[in-house]
């Protein structure tokens, strides 16, 4: 008893000095005896066995050196190999206890040890923020996929430290830079520009009218041949050679007469009409045998096919049938009118469901590159073949399209195309629901699709194009050429716009001013040159770095420009808007109201979108999400589309709590989830339909409501096959308990010794708990995984799994294969116990505060754009005080930050 | 900043002219009548997640000449005398499990230094490249994997390589990229390749102007931070400075044939191979790192379905991770069969081959799983006086460093230590 209770007091003690962050980072007294007992003796003043001395060793970790000793004990212990095998081995548990705080203790001191310290806050644009200040800047989307990503260092990409700078990236800025110019000035030219086109699907009906009436005719005339051929070695001055013969091919029919030049007589295939370069007896079998002609006389059959085409799928066909997909290829000859200027477009479809399809038939998907890639959206049809509807598509179009392939848009079924194998077997079970034993009944009718451009005509210009007024913009123009004086205003204008206002003084200038008359020496046209010059600027410092000067490296509160440009990057990830300007340079921003007014309407705006998506995509490690492809074959239902609406619940359940103004508590639970009509389907909520998100109530005990209940977080806790319940554990510690595991550890001997056995995942796991390296961490991590094993891989429901011992092949080992019930049940390290996977949730969903708080830094390294360290406790304390306040509303959180001293000053 | 183009105008002429002399040598060799001895060359190739320790690694009892090639290994067989394997190394900094090729050639510690969570040291191959670099195009080259690193176990960086203030080094990871950076005629007259120097550095020159303006008013931290800027600047003018000693010299016919877009998978690393080959062979550079593929295309290619990081953790499942596994040991062991062989094939104008004067390591940070210990280490070339056809096992938890500052040596690179190493490693010397 005593005993039980000095280990709680002992935890509370380190994990409130370890959290809080006091300014020491010391190992607990008490563990001091373990090493007297076990290791004094060889590693002391006198003897110092490997050159390691311990009996000096001090228990706070103040510097490098001191974190390297504690270090190598560590890994000592991790790897087992000490104390070596002649001495007594440590006792389990208090080895365990030892390396549980160990472990924890370095990574405070390294925490402690990497701070910081000072205040330097000058950081370059990470890849997010600089392609969304170019957007803003310019109005142009531009592929910065070249760019390092400026994430997984383990921070968020705000933080500054990490944010490097390379000669190579210096030359990829000056690329992308002209890039965007080119793009701006084309798009600015081409604003007014109006494209469309429509593909009617009925095309497609000829298409197989002919094929079929081809068909018909094909069989006939085999028909015919095989006639003659056996016609003609029936004669008797054949019988001899024609014994010999079908002797040869084992009386093989077909084998026979592939022989036919052998048989006097026997007129050859070509004579039929069968020539191709391959062998022409086998082109006429095939013809004979015509496989697929029912089902494309069966396509012929159906109603409407002289209007509009039925979806089928890509393999039920030779491909010249080509109803797999709508596909159509966006013009860029001068057919369909010349390139088709980047922009906004919108694609509709006129689509209706033909009632053959099972319910679950009834989404399309829409995407570009029909061979490669993977779908970008799903959109549920409603429409009936008395009423047809009409979907609309919005899609962005650019540059990065050039590519033929990258043009070609298509529509398809939902699922169909993920991968051959599905499509192969999607194929043969259709087939059973058909009179004909073939293909797969008609779940949906297309009318037409269409593409048009949305002209830019109410499109406020750009504000960096603004500047440049009235120079022209067209490389081809007529118009003389402007005066350098004029070109010199516009390269300040601009300069000034892109550094956020700062000036670039005059010798700057000269310097663009320099290089526009080279290029124009060399010939080039002046707006060629022009956009030369401007590109400089876009790889200028003071462009690509967020700077708050302060000579002295003291701390004093941020200009109100300074602070509009913080509150921007942190909201919308680029630079200010005007208004936000305005008021800065009023010298407005930095009264507390007004403050956080703008804060508030920052968020309002759309563009807060960036900031959500880019701080969830980060804190919760979404990057998991495309580790590995879903095993379909094993879990069919969570095809593509699927998938690309599961992760899309995360965004959108966090936006919409950020709008709403709700609190981020129903992270943890909520009797609502925020799903569309295909997230509806998958998880079985009756009642919603469309491609909208929105809030949908969930019936009592249902699992979904929360983090834990959304099939991406599921997925993210496993390969995409089976689930990694240490996986799953790991995060949940992480992201919403707030009390991280250590990294992985290095040099842990692996645990071998149940390889190839047929056992539980809990069997397997407890093996776990036999070595203390292992348990140190793993105490507190699998528990909460074993709770969570209700969720398969793709976050589908199960009470029973089933581990299925396979060779080096991947294939199942013949009786090798245990099927069990699932046990949820356990209890947290030193915390309450649980039944099942609803009472896990009420447990994890009661540790609020310490989700606030796991919140809170995040949002604040996010914010600051340095790692939160021991000092900034107090600041941590206060934001999740207010946010407390307001029952965790998310602006609370946010509203805090923004109107700290830590936010406002540098 | 006139005087700073002045100093770098100067310094080009005066390496201009030795310069000159030894392309001359190697442009009429033929007409020489005395051999040119090669210079030497240096590589590191690194496959990130390890090796399946029990079927890669021979035995550690059966050091020397006479040892069983393990199965991983088998491919290699017929170079069995041209190659070490050298057991017991390790970094003794080195903490991160998943990193295979962060830290592996430059020894130092994540958290060296304070105030910082990623700190990084300057890598072997840099080291070489700072002395071997003055006589090439290339200083050195950086080849990557075309996909994610990270999914193939290699860790933060952009490549191998590392510069002196522990900054990454770009690398190029497109088979392609490599052929046209090493090949592409230019075409432009010469007084227009001139030319363009100029602009381009009056493009430094003015953006230069523009962080000198920003610095002002800055705290010291700041400025540290602004220095990345100001170094890569300064870096573009030393690779300008560099161009323009080259100018008017033809780029070298290409000895291999332009690869086609998109390879990936083992075929892209028989092409980095084939280019890595045909770098050295035409003297483009003499320091080259390979951060190889081992991530989902690289298994796709082979057959395997597993997850890459999946894979290596095949201990306590074994079964299909674990096939997996040695099936990308076979592989990797069967492509550096290929490129032994056409080191050997390849011949210098003395006489001599490739082989004979590199010095090629091929390993990995990580020896299989999280384990840090004993890392995967096979040397193998003529170049650097190595011994060769040996398992050599060193002590435990020798610095990997040392084997690098022996190679370093080896092929005259003269620096007193790197990283953390404490001598030659005199076991791998003939």
């Amino acid at each position: 008893m005593i005993r039980n209770f000095s280990v709680i007091i002992f935890c509370l003690t380190l994990s409130s000095q370890l959290r809080a962050g006091t300014a020491e980072v010391t190992m607990p007294g008490e563990h001091r005896a373990l090493l007297k007992t076990h290791c004094y003796q060889c590693h002391n003043a006198d003897k110092q066995k490997g050159r390691v001395r311990l009996d000096d060793l001090p228990l706070t970790i103040a510097n490098v050196e001191t974190a390297e000793r504690w270090q190598k004990i560590l890994n000592a212990l991790n790897a087992g190999e000490m104390p070596p095998e002649d001495e007594d081995p440590l006792p389990n548990d208090a080895k365990t206890e030892f390396l549980d705080d160990l472990s924890n203790l370095m990574v405070a001191a390294r925490d402690r040890l990497s701070d910081q310290g000072s205040s330097g806050t000058l950081r370059r644009l990470n890849r997010r923020e600089y392609q969304n200040t170019l957007r803003e800047l310019l109005g142009v989307e531009i592929a910065v996929g070249e760019l390092p990503a400026d994430t997984g260092s383990g921070n968020y990409d705000t933080v500054g430290s990490n944010l490097f700078m390379s000669a190579n990236q210096f030359e990829q800025y000056l690329a992308l830079g002209r890039q965007a110019l080119d793009k701006a000035f084309e798009r600015e030219l081409m604003a007014d520009e109006e494209r469309y086109w429509r593909y009617e699907t009925e095309e497609i009906s000829e298409k197989v009218a002919k094929h079929v009436k081809w068909q018909v005719d094909a069989k006939d005339r085999a028909e015919r041949w095989v006639a003659a051929v056996e016609e003609a070695a029936a004669r008797p001055e054949n019988a001899e050679i024609v014994a010999k013969l079908r002797e040869q091919v084992n009386n093989h029919e077909e084998k026979f007469r592939r022989l036919w030049a052998q048989i006097p007589g026997a007129p050859s295939p070509e004579s039929f009409g069968f020539e191709t370069v391959e062998n022409n007896a086998d082109k006429a079998h095939a013809a004979r045998r015509s496989y697929w002609l029912p089902y494309h006389q069966y396509y012929l059959q159906q109603p409407h096919i002289d209007k509009g085409m039925y979806l089928a799928l890509q393999s039920e066909h030779p491909s010249i049938l080509e109803n797999g997909a709508i596909t159509f290829l966006v013009g860029w000859s001068a057919k369909t009118g010349g390139k088709w200027p980047a922009g906004n477009y919108v694609i509709r479809v006129r689509a209706a469901l033909t009632g053959d399809g099972t319910p679950e038939r009834r989404f399309l998907e829409f995407g570009v590159n029909p061979r490669g890639s993977q779908a970008l959206s799903v959109h549920e049809v409603t429409g009936t073949m008395d009423e047809p509807q009409v979907i609309e598509i919005p899609f962005y179009f650019s540059d990065t399209n050039a590519e033929r392939a990258d043009r070609s848009l298509y529509i398809r079924e939902k699922g169909t195309h993920d991968h051959y194998l599905i499509t192969r077997l999607i194929a043969k079970e259709g087939a059973k629901q058909m009179e004909i034993g073939l293909g797969r009944p008609y779940a949906m009718w297309v009318d037409w699709a269409e593409i048009e451009r949305i002209p830019d005509t109410d499109r406020q210009t750009p504000p960096g194009l603004t500047m440049l007024d009235p120079l022209p913009l067209d490389e081809k123009t007529k118009k003389s050429m402007p005066s350098v004086e004029e070109v010199r205003v516009a390269l300040e204008r601009f300069s000034k716009e892109a550094f956020r206002g700062r000036d670039p003084g005059e010798k700057y200038i000269d310097g663009l001013i320099g290089i526009y008359e080279t290029r124009l020496e060399r010939g080039d046209h002046f707006v060629s040159a022009l956009k030369d010059s401007l590109a400089i600027a876009l790889s200028s410092p003071m462009f690509l770095y967020l700077t708050e000067p302060s000579p002295d490296q003291k701390t004093r509160p941020l200009t109100d420009i300074e602070l509009a440009t913080r509150l921007s990057y942190f909201l919308h990830g680029s630079q200010p808007d005007p208004k936000l300007r305005r008021l800065a340079e009023a010298g407005k921003l930095s009264r507390p109201d007004v403050l956080s007014a703008q804060a508030s309407r920052l968020l309002d705006d759309p563009r807060s979108r960036r900031f959500s998506d880019s701080f969830t995509y980060q804190w919760l490690g979404l990057d998991r999400l495309d580790f590995f492809q879903v095993d379909l074959q094993k879990h069919r239902r969570f095809d593509n589309g699927t998938k690309i609406a599961a992760r899309e619940e995360i965004y959108q359940t966090v936006n919409y709590l950020l709008h709403n103004n709700l609190s981020v508590v129903n992270l943890l639970q909520s009797d609502f989830v925020f799903i569309n009509a295909v997230l509806a389907e998958y998880y079985g909520i009756p009642g919603v339909t469309g491609d909208q998100f929105r809030r949908v109530p969930l019936p009592a005990k249902s699992p979904r409501g929360g983090l834990l209940g959304m099939a991406a977080v599921s997925l993210m806790g496993g390969n995409g096959e089976e689930t990694s319940p240490v996986e799953r554990g790991a995060w949940v510690l992480r992201k919403l308990l707030n009390d991280p595991p250590p990294p992985a550890p290095a040099n842990i001997p692996q645990l071998a010794r149940l390889a190839g056995q047929v056992l539980t995942t809990r069997e397997r796991l407890s093996a776990h708990q036999e070595e203390a390296q292992c348990a140190s961490c793993h105490r507190r991590i699998d528990p909460i995984g074993m709770g969570l094993e209700n969720f398969d891989a793709v976050g589908a429901w199960r009470t029973e799994n089933t581990y299925v011992v396979t060779d080096d092949n991947g294939k199942p080992v013949a009786g090798k294969e245990k099927t069990w019930t699932i046990d949820p049940s356990g209890q947290l390290h030193n915390g309450p116990a649980f039944d099942d996977y609803f009472e896990l949730r009420d447990i994890i969903a009661a540790k609020q505060d310490d989700f606030a708080r796991g919140i809170t830094e995040g949002l604040l390294e996010y914010a600051l754009g340095r790692p939160v360290g021991f000092r900034d406790e107090t600041l941590v304390d206060s934001v999740v005080e207010q946010a407390k306040q307001n029952d965790y509303a998310f602006r609370a959180f946010l509203d805090a930050i923004v109107t700290s001293k830590e936010f406002r000053s540098r | 900043m006139k005087n700073r183009r002045h100093f770098l105008k100067s310094s080009t002429a005066c390496i201009a002219l030795p310069f000159l002399e030894s392309l001359g040598f190697r442009r009429f060799a033929s007409a020489n009548p005395t051999p040119v001895t090669p210079p030497k060359r240096l590589a590191f190739l690194g496959f990130g997640w390890g090796v399946t320790d029990e079927s890669w690694c021979p035995d550690i009892n059966t050091p020397g000449a006479d040892y069983v090639l393990p199965e991983g290994l088998k491919p290699l067989q017929k170079h069995k005398s041209d190659f070490s394997v050298v057991q017991g190394m390790w970094n003794q900094f080195s903490v991160e499990g998943h990193a295979g090729s962060t830290w592996w050639l430059s020894g130092a510690n994540k958290f060296g230094q304070p105030g910082q969570s990623m700190h990084n040291s300057i890598s072997a191959d840099q080291v070489a490249a700072e002395q071997l670099g003055m006589h090439t195009r290339f200083a050195s080259l950086q080849l990557n994997c075309s996909k994610s690193a990270e999914a193939s176990g290699h860790g933060p960086g952009l490549s191998m390589a590392w510069d002196r203030n522990g900054k990454p080094v770009a690398g190029l990871n497109d088979p392609v990229q490599v052929y046209h950076q090493l090949f592409s005629k230019d075409d432009v007259p010469l007084e227009e390749q001139q030319s363009r120097l100029a602009e381009k550095r009056s493009v430094l020159d003015t953006v230069m102007e523009n962080a000198q303006s920003l610095r002002r008013g800055l705290g010291q931290d700041d400025t540290e931070k602004l220095e990345e800027y100001f170094q890569s600047i300064r870096d573009i003018e030393t690779r300008l400075s560099k161009e323009e000693q080259w100018i008017g010299v033809a780029r070298p016919e290409a000895p291999v044939i332009e690869p086609r877009k998109g390879i990936t998978g083992k075929e892209e690393v028989r092409l980095m191979y084939d280019l890595l080959i045909a770098a050295f062979q035409t003297d483009s550079t003499r320091v080259i790192t390979y951060r190889q593929p081992g991530g989902h295309g690289f298994l796709e290619s082979l057959g395997a379905k597993v997850h890459p990081h999946d894979m290596s953790h095949y201990h306590s499942t074994r079964g299909e991770k674990l096939a997996a596994s040695q099936k990308r040991d076979l592989t990797n062991s069967t492509l550096l069969a290929g490129l032994l062989d056409r080191l050997k094939a390849t011949k210098e104008a003395d006489g001599s081959s490739l082989f004979d004067n590199i010095a090629l390591a091929y390993g990995s940070n990580i020896r299989t799983g999280h384990e840090l210990t004993n890392c995967p280490t096979l040397i193998t070339g003529g170049g650097a006086g190595i011994k060769l056809g040996e398992n050599i096992v060193v002590s435990k938890d020798t610095p990997l460093c040392n084997s690098w500052l022996t190679m370093l040596h080896g092929v005259g690179v003269k620096v007193e230590r790197h990283g953390d190493s404490t001598g030659i490693l005199k076991q791998i010397l003939v």
